[in-house]
């Protein structure tokens, strides 16, 4: 397919799956999040908007190591999730899932609560008068027009979760056909003799990869922005 | 509305992409092993995938990295590791499965350089290494973790050298990593397995290191306690078999007797 | 029947209106920040009282004693926005539907057809907020309110974002939605000519005051209300009947309780009955009945009041038959002139100042 062998073409299908499964995961927090940032004041806010941005100054190395000691199979939280549920999440995929999920995290919050602030809440208002309760309101109108919003975001982060390596290789380490994403794969063949082809052919996968999802991440800001009657794009 | 059949499509791809990329099964069975076995183990897996049809999933990376994940809880069948203090390390924690850790390869250790180098450098002790270095960088695995680089600073002690050289080494991650350094002539002179050499042509020896000047390099494998893979103990006794050794010897290994 | 009585503190306005008023349109009146939006918000349940009691038609939607805090969702009150405020997300029909959807089918006694039809909607329905003009976003928007199924419509300045030719427009509206529809309307406005236009009752606020509430006649034409509802617009309503047209001239005769006015031809019938504003500046005075002058309308009456302010203007209030009028002159030829208060004069209306736009038809 596409001239890929076919285990490049494994490496890439987990790699789209780990991204994949970890924006869809994490989505129903962000927008939670991101609502919560943009319309409430709480005690903490401050110290919440800080947390949230953390995996995204903080050396992923060190959101690995975390991840490690949290989720891991002797961790507080990893210990309990095997015990009770049977989840594993180090060294599988599902945990590659978590660690890109939590890297991508603040660029996802960031762009929905930016576009929450920009929705005018008169609105909002509005659809109460005529009858609509807070969480049809929410639904009917809040969410839709922070559609352009929730678009980027989830386009930015999983473009960025394609493309997590040190809290990956950190937390799940480097099985191939099990946490081995693209760039992991990358970073192994620069180790093998002789392996630089292949990673270059690896290295520009990735690159059409983060070309194309940004690019449509472009492109469907702009539809839906249409989309509301916004034209100033 | 054509913007939420758009935004149904990164569903169905997920799906589908579950699909795709392939599971682990219980017949196969996970390697751990240190990264200088890569061409060597890639080759046996091969082999016994086609003597048995079990699928061998290899994970290389420098022991001291495996045995702290195996520690971690991964899911490993199987730890070939390049020092024996690793494999202690892990069989201290009662990860072993009992009575199946054996001695299975041996390797020296080389200086090399890139293949296009002219270096005569000869090793012996207080050697011109520093000199020949000059301001760059000598390539060496971690010489506090890794046992690629914990052989390299045996011998460099042992001949005196070390503390002339240790502020100019480029630590790498595994002893591949070194070896790409010289390979691509980022660093002149590198100390690696001279199995590692013999797989890179782009890198020469310049000389061996004499056995005396570091303890014996061992490579030890077990079947780890926690791997759930019914194929570990055949595919462990597969690599200790008559069967298995023409592939050691192709790559320049060793048998530990 | 509105009932209105609330306290509430918003930032350093103390807000502290009690009135009840009936009649189809209600007036909310008075300047910018008087305090008119802050009500019918209160009303709405958008914005939440410290203290009070507010009930329509007998209905209680909040009582701070009672713990009642009907959610705006529950209120059944229409609200027409001064910008209208569309769903810009959605094209112009779902914008009208989307409260008619929140109700039950059983409960859809204003239909979609026939709101459509009242405000002149049927071409702008597949069309986007965005690409309407104020007027139609303004249509809309009452359209939509209406279409929720309101028990009481609540229009806050509806106009003031809107030019002239629209206000006229939309104003012709609000009179058809007063006539066929019979829901109440509360009207909120800083203008006088809507007010006066509009309203059967009138509740004038100001500094968060409810200062007067009556009849609009008698609100608008009171002097001593000048000061909240501004000097410049000053004048007077008068109910009047059509009662003649002449053709050649294009002139029209209205018949009212002090007599009759000649103004140009008004687009109505005979028998029609139409409430006409004159203003204030465009009433002269004169203590004899003059000769040989162009102004058409001369009516005999009596001064009832004179504002006693200072400045270079005086306002005076005189009784036409059983209709108030209001003139305002300069201090000067009150004085020459010796008008006081019981002082018989004529009150001099040009026909050609007359406000066509400041008519209302009913």
């Amino acid at each position: 397919m596409l001239g890929l062998s076919p285990d490049e073409v494994g490496i890439l299908a987990l790699s789209l799956r780990v991204a994949l499964i970890s924006v869809l995961c994490s989505l129903p927090l962000a927008i939670l999040v991101a609502y919560g940032l943009a319309r409430s004041s709480f005690p903490g806010k401050t110290l919440v908007d800080a947390i949230v941005h953390l995996p995204l100054v903080l050396p992923p190395v060190v959101v690995g190591f975390a991840l490690l000691v949290l989720f891991g199979k002797r961790g507080p939280i990893g210990s309990v999730l095997n015990e009770w549920f049977g989840i594993v999440l180090a060294f599988r995929w599902t945990g590659a899932a978590l660690a890109s999920a939590l890297m991508g995290f603040p660029l996802m919050v960031r762009a929905i609560r930016l576009s929450f602030e920009a929705i005018d809440q008169r609105l909002e208002v509005a659809a109460r008068t005529l009858g609509g309760s807070r969480s049809w309101v929410f639904a009917s109108i809040t969410l839709p027009l922070a559609l352009p919003g929730v678009i980027t975001g989830t386009l930015l982060s999983f473009a960025r979760g394609l493309g997590e390596f040190g809290a990956t290789i950190t937390f799940v380490s480097n099985i191939p056909g099990e946490t081995q994403t693209l760039p992991l794969a990358i970073y192994t063949f620069t180790q093998v003799p002789g392996g630089d082809a292949q990673a270059l052919r690896l290295s520009i996968i990735a690159v059409v990869l983060s070309i194309v999802a940004l690019a449509t991440s472009e492109w469907l800001t702009r539809r839906s922005k249409r989309m509301q009657g916004d034209d100033r794009s | 509305m054509r913007l939420r059949s758009t935004l149904l499509c990164p569903l169905f791809l997920a799906l589908f992409t579950v699909g795709l990329a392939p599971g682990v099964y219980a017949a196969d069975v996970t390697v751990f092993a240190a990264a200088s076995l890569k061409e060597a183990m890639d080759d046996q897996a091969k082999q016994f995938e086609a003597n048995t049809g079990n699928k061998v999933i290899v994970s290389y990376g420098a022991s001291n990295a495996l045995a702290k994940q195996i520690e971690a809880g991964a899911p490993a069948d199987l730890f070939i590791s390049a020092d024996l203090d690793w494999m202690d390390y892990v069989e201290q924690r009662n990860l072993l499965a009992p009575g199946t850790r054996i001695s299975l390869l041996r390797n020296t250790l080389v200086l090399i350089a890139p293949a296009s180098s002219k270096s005569t450098l000869k090793i012996g002790p207080n050697f011109g290494l520093a000199a020949a270095l000059g301001q760059e960088k000598l390539a060496m695995a971690n010489p506090d973790s890794v046992p690629a680089g914990k052989y390299g600073k045996a011998a460099l002690e042992k001949l005196g050298v070390w503390s002339g050289v240790e502020k100019q080494v480029a630590r790498t991650e595994t002893v591949r990593a070194a070896l790409a350094l010289v390979s691509r002539g980022e660093a002149p002179f590198g100390i690696v397995y001279s199995t590692d050499a013999l797989a890179d042509k782009g890198v020469r020896v310049v000389d061996t290191f004499p056995p005396d000047t570091y303890p014996p390099i061992v490579y030890p494998a077990a079947v780890i306690a926690t791997g759930k893979s019914v194929a570990a103990k055949p595919l462990l006794d597969y690599l200790r078999s008559p069967s298995a050794r023409p592939v050691w010897e192709k790559y320049g290994f060793g048998l530990a007797r | 029947m509105i009932e209105v009585d609330i306290d509430q503190q918003l930032g350093a306005f103390h807000l502290a209106v009690e009135f009840s008023a009936e009649a189809p349109i209600v007036g909310l009146f008075g300047r910018s920040g008087a305090g008119k939006s802050s009500v019918i918000n209160a009303i709405a349940g958008i914005a939440e009282p410290a203290r009070g009691r507010i009930s329509i038609n007998g209905m209680t939607l909040f009582d701070s004693k009672g713990g009642i805090n009907v959610p705006p969702e529950d209120r059944r009150t229409g609200y027409v926005f001064q910008d209208a405020l569309l769903f810009p997300h959605m094209d112009v029909r779902s914008n009208l539907l989307y409260g008619q959807r929140l109700r039950s089918p059983v409960d859809r006694s204003i239909e979609e057809a026939r709101v459509v039809e009242l405000l002149g909607l049927r071409e702008l329905l597949q069309r986007k907020p965005n690409t309407l003009s104020g007027g139609e976003k303004q249509r809309v928007a009452i359209g939509r309110a209406l279409l929720a199924q309101p028990r009481i419509l609540l229009m806050d300045e509806p106009l003031a974002a809107l030019d002239i030719p629209r206000k006229t427009e939309i104003l012709d509206y609000v009179e058809r939605l007063r006539d066929e529809l019979s829901i109440p309307i509360v009207y909120v406005s800083h203008s006088v000519a809507e007010i006066s236009r509009l309203a059967d009752t009138v509740v004038v606020l100001s500094d968060g005051k409810c200062i007067a509430a009556g009849e609009v006649d008698e609100i608008m034409g009171r002097l001593d209300l000048r000061p909240a509802t501004g000097r410049y617009e000053a004048g007077s309503l008068i109910e009047t009947t059509v009662v003649a047209h002449d053709l050649d001239d294009q002139l029209t005769t209205l018949a009212f309780a002090g007599g009759e006015l000649i103004v140009p031809h008004l687009d109505a019938s005979i028998g029609e009955r139409v409430r006409a504003r004159i203003r204030a500046r465009d009433v002269s005075l004169a203590r004899q009945r003059p000769a040989e002058i162009s102004i058409l309308n001369v009516l005999p009456g009596f001064v009832t009041a004179m504002d006693d302010g200072v400045g270079p203007i005086v306002d005076v209030q005189l009784a036409v038959g059983r209709a108030t009028l209001n003139a305002r002159i300069t201090r000067r030829s009150a004085q020459q002139l010796g008008i006081g208060v019981g002082q018989n004069v004529y009150a001099l209306v040009k026909a050609v100042s007359f406000d066509q736009r400041s008519v209302g038809y009913a």
